[in-house]
């Protein structure tokens, strides 16, 4: 008796436990036919070009349900290498290019050749990508994501500001100093610059800018040892330090916000060097600053170069519709779909297609009637993505660290690099 | 015994009456400013929240926004399904207390008040988990979670039992409970048993009712506890319906731009309805902490 | 009685410990096979320079909050331990942080701090200069500390306050027959009848202290230069890079500290008590 009651309490408790998990698990995984639902984890947040997308492919593809689970970039790079390594993958997700080398030698990605056969959309490979994409897309050789937008990085400056002070658009790096310096003001007078100042960002794909211009590398050719600290990669550092020291201001992670939001917003940030897509964030973030704002090509260092990254479309190990991912992967890479990541995110379509979309190529009178695209395409072609080793989740932090240490005066520009070369190399040499 | 309640070092002024006033002002002023100091945070957040995006950073503001807007809790209703993470993070707070103070209970009478082979051994390799950062539990819980959706369609991954299950019984309750059943003579346990009473009855009649207070304690931790934690809830909820409020919160957080009063917004409706529980329970409250530590 | 308890604490605990604790002898991605490398996953902790720094920093930060936060708890508590008007309120002032979210709190402190926050503009009015709280190496650690002392203390001083009451009023009755003014009457009764409190409050602290985590993922996440890396924020950056095998490590060096930390504690405690 006393069992019995024992029994139907903990009866009474599990029962309660399946009441509300079966009220929030969602209808459609186990749907009877040739419905499918597809999950998709999407970390574009509220303006997501994927989400406008659906209603149109779920038209045409009735027997497919696409479920879009919003989550940000952080949330993603926590979530994903658990999920997919548990046997939880989302059918389709979106990852940051330069999470493609640890998740793929993670065996968390299909090869796309798998469903693909080379074709996306009927055409090859080489069509629908030019080929810089093409070599981002791949790590030891296979293709395991297709690229979605791109990131290439352009100098973007307060066009008025520059006209006001009578000041020119730099085109090399020592005009840079100049205009940086010209441009900066001081208004509290405690020797860092606070006003139209240029954003100096310490991370990984800032530092990729200048080192590439100054015909420097992260690693060496065959990826075996770090190259960043040789002469190339000091000068790109001193020329970081050079530019805070000009007329720059320091914009870490602390700030909580890596793309200058605020600082343009009140006016700190006066020009900065970065992607398409800070051009909806801006235009979403500072409406009043309408036609105060212009873009031009990176200035030069010692040749052209950028870093080159950007959101795949990637289908994970063990998704369970991998064939309807593909489906919809496919249509997300239409050339009037890849319009809407420059519509509604106000980012830049990775397709060669897409980026000669009429929406791109108008003027935009939000920078003074430019049509700025232009410039970003060109960014492209000469831009290099980041070695893809196993490894550089660690090389990211280390060099990210050295480039915090430095530009934050706590130990030499050579010194930094030094130390984080040292644990790099010990890390590629396992 | 009596106890004290003028143990303090500046005891109430009995030497004189003169020194009694300024005293006390200094006390109050001391008080009342850092009362304040520690109500400053959550009174900056709500003045932000409802300040529109641009005033923000404005260094004029001040504490009063002017223009007031409701737009950031608007939007975090609307655009962001605040109400659904509300209502989740609700219902598996209530579950998580309400599982831990039948199953501890259960299981700390046992170990208090009953004899069984292995019951001290047992008992230890609990204790043994307590050590544990449960981080290092995530993965090898993330899979059970997934295998377990895999045969209960209802229960694991991406559902609310996925985030109550972790924590439905907890050590720490069955530690608590325990000390304070042992500190129940096992006679009157006995002299129940004789008169024929069962082991259920016993609990549910006679120790459950003594328990109160640490029973209280067990509920205050783990309502705060199941309230505000975070990691694993991110983890193990993937689509809106099984999202508490303080995953809602940090994704919202941490967009690409911060916007600051729907940010702040959504901090408010997290923080907001604990202070108000506590605010409504506070005697209980303190009195819970103070007599689960104390015994 | 104890089945569905030992049942699940089984499932949910024990057996993902033994788990992890197996992972940590071997270099495993979390797909494939695991391969076993004994305890070299260790032997790199102790040789990898970041891994030191998160150890450092969190040894940093459970000496801060435990140096000030016990403190202003007991502080608060003899403030408050006694009849007088408006006490309930300065009492809910002090505990309030104590209820709400770290996350959340975590993301109002992150406002505060902000360049262009209301801690800077403050500064400034009074003529002192704004501060990069967080994006300075040598101070985003201490805003960690402040902004967790200030969400726990009310915790503490709850804890004083209860052991307050319970300070047998004969003792205190006695020494002041004895002529023992106020401050030696807390020295030499009070503080001697706090000592089991005391070291409650150290147990529970320091545990929670090396666990520190939420604070930094919302409002560091580990930098600037690593300065707020603390050893749970290392294993799960582990975590993210698919390395199964340190992440477990990490966290076995952290049971092994924290099991050496109460040892010591519950002999200092068997020596005072």
């Amino acid at each position: 008796m006393k069992k019995k009651s024992q029994l139907m309490l903990m009866g009474a408790a599990l029962s309660a436990v399946a009441l509300v998990a079966s009220g929030c698990t969602n209808a459609g995984d186990g749907a009877s036919g040739d419905q499918v639902t597809l999950v998709v984890w999407d970390y574009y947040g509220s303006a997501s070009p994927i989400v406008a997308a659906v209603p149109e492919f779920e038209k045409t593809h009735s027997n497919i349900k696409i479920k879009v689970e919003p989550l940000d970039w952080d949330s993603m790079l926590d979530k994903f290498p658990v999920a997919v390594s548990s046997g939880a993958a989302p059918d389709l997700a979106t990852l940051d290019m330069t999470w493609l080398p640890t998740f793929a030698s993670g065996g968390l990605l299909t090869e796309l050749d798998e469903v693909s056969n080379g074709a996306i959309n009927g055409q090859a490979l080489s069509e629908v990508y030019n080929e810089g994409a093409l070599n981002a897309m791949k790590y030891e050789g296979k293709y395991v994501a297709a690229l979605y937008d791109f990131d290439a990085y352009c100098l973007y400056y307060r066009s008025d500001i520059l006209q006001e002070k009578g000041l020119s658009v730099p085109t090399t790096w020592a005009e840079m100093l100049e205009t940086a310096k010209a441009m900066a003001e001081d208004t509290n007078g405690d020797g860092n610059a606070d006003k139209y100042a240029m954003q100096i960002l310490p991370d990984s794909f800032h530092f990729a800018q200048y080192l590439n211009q100054n015909g420097g590398s992260f690693l060496n050719s065959d990826w075996t040892e770090a190259k960043f600290n040789d002469a190339a990669g000091v000068g790109a550092l001193e020329y970081m330090k050079q530019l805070l020291a000009a007329g720059g201001i320091y914009w870490g992670p602390d700030q909580g916000d890596s793309t200058g939001m605020p600082g343009i917003k009140d006016e700190r940030i006066g020009m900065f060097v970065n992607g398409p897509y800070m051009m909806g964030v801006i235009k979403d973030g500072a409406p009043e600053q309408s036609g105060k704002w212009a873009i031009a090509p990176a200035p030069e260092g010692k040749q052209q170069g950028s870093y080159l990254g950007g959101t795949g479309l990637a289908i994970p190990t063990g998704a369970k519709h991998a064939d309807a991912a593909w489906e919809f992967l496919q249509f997300l890479l239409e050339p009037e779909n890849q319009e809407l990541l420059f519509t509604v995110a106000g980012a830049a379509p990775a397709t060669i297609a897409g980026i000669e979309r009429p929406a791109l190529t108008a003027p935009d009178p939000y920078f003074g009637g430019q049509s700025p695209f232009e410039y970003f395409e060109e960014a492209m072609s000469t831009a290099t993505p980041f070695p893809y080793v196993a490894q550089w989740d660690d090389i990211d932090s280390r060099v990210s660290e050295a480039l915090e240490g430095a530009l934050l005066g706590a130990s030499t520009v050579q010194d930094a690099l030094d130390g984080a070369a040292k644990p790099v190399n010990s890390e590629l040499s396992k | 015994m009596r106890f004290s309640n003028q143990v303090a070092p500046v005891a109430r002024g009995r030497r004189g009456g003169i020194s009694v006033l300024p005293r006390k002002f200094v006390l109050h002023s001391l008080l009342i400013i850092s009362s304040l100091l520690m109500l400053f945070p959550f009174i900056w957040a709500l003045s932000t929240s409802l300040k529109e995006a641009k005033d923000v950073f404005d260094p004029s503001g001040g504490v009063i926004p002017n223009p007031i807007s409701f737009d950031a809790y608007v939007n975090v209703f609307t655009k962001i399904a605040f109400s659904q993470y509300f209502l989740n993070s609700v219902i598996v707070t209530v579950l998580i207390v309400g599982l831990n103070v039948l199953f501890d209970t259960l299981a700390a009478y046992a170990f208090a008040k009953l004899k069984f082979p292995g019951r001290d051994v047992i008992f230890g390799v609990l204790l043994i988990t307590l050590m544990i950062p449960s981080q290092v539990n995530l993965v090898p819980l993330y899979r059970f979670m997934v295998w377990l959706h895999q045969v209960f369609p209802f229960l694991g991954v991406d559902t609310l039992s996925g985030i109550v299950m972790p924590t439905m019984v907890q050590v720490f309750g069955i530690f608590l409970l325990r000390q304070f059943f042992a500190s129940i003579p096992d006679s009157v346990v006995e002299a129940a048993r004789l008169d024929g009473a069962g082991e259920w009855r016993i609990l549910w009649r006679m120790i459950f009712p003594i328990a109160a207070p640490a029973i209280a304690t067990l509920v205050i931790f783990t309502f705060l506890s199941a309230w505000n934690d975070f990691l694993w809830p991110l983890l193990i909820s993937n689509s809106e319906a099984s999202r508490t409020l303080p995953v809602g919160l940090t994704l919202l957080s941490r967009k690409n731009t911060v916007n600051w009063p729907e940010t702040m917004a959504g901090s408010v409706v997290t923080i907001v309805p604990m202070i108000i529980v506590f605010l409504v329970l506070q005697r209980r409250f303190i009195e819970g902490i103070a007599a689960g530590v104390t015994k | 009685m104890i089945a569905p308890a030992v049942i699940i604490l089984g499932a949910m605990s024990l057996w993902p410990m033994l788990q992890s604790l197996i992972w940590s002898f071997t270099k495993y991605s979390g797909l494939g096979d695991a391969t076993w490398v004994g305890l070299n996953n260790y032997l790199d902790l102790f040789q990898d320079a970041r891994f030191q720094q998160a150890t450092l920093n969190t040894v940093i930060f459970a000496v801060v909050t435990m140096a000030i936060g016990p403190a202003l708890g007991l502080g608060a508590a003899i403030l408050l331990n006694r009849k007088m008007k408006g006490r309930a309120f300065y009492r809910a002032a002090f505990f309030i942080p104590v209820t709400t979210a770290l996350v959340a709190v975590a993301t109002v402190w992150k406002l505060l701090l902000n360049d262009s926050g209301v801690i800077n503009l403050v500064l400034e009015l009074i003529g002192l200069e704004g501060h990069q709280w967080l994006g300075d190496p040598n101070t985003a650690l201490l805003a960690v500390c402040a902004a967790s002392i200030w969400q726990g203390f009310g915790f503490e001083m709850v804890i004083f306050l209860a052991a307050l009451q319970s300070v047998p009023v004969e003792l205190l009755e006695a020494a002041s027959l004895d002529g023992a003014g106020p401050w030696r009457r807390f020295w030499h009764v009070v503080l001697p009848s706090l000592r089991p409190t005391f070291i409650f409050v150290y147990v529970i602290g320091l545990i929670g202290g090396f666990q520190v985590f939420d604070q930094v993922y919302v409002m560091t996440q580990g930098g600037p230069v690593n300065s707020t890396l603390t050893i749970v924020y290392y294993l799960i950056d582990r975590f993210r890079g698919l390395d199964l095998g340190h992440a477990s490590a990490v966290a076995y060096v952290l049971v092994l500290i924290l099991v050496a930390l109460s040892y010591l504690q519950i002999r200092l405690a068997r020596r005072w008590a």
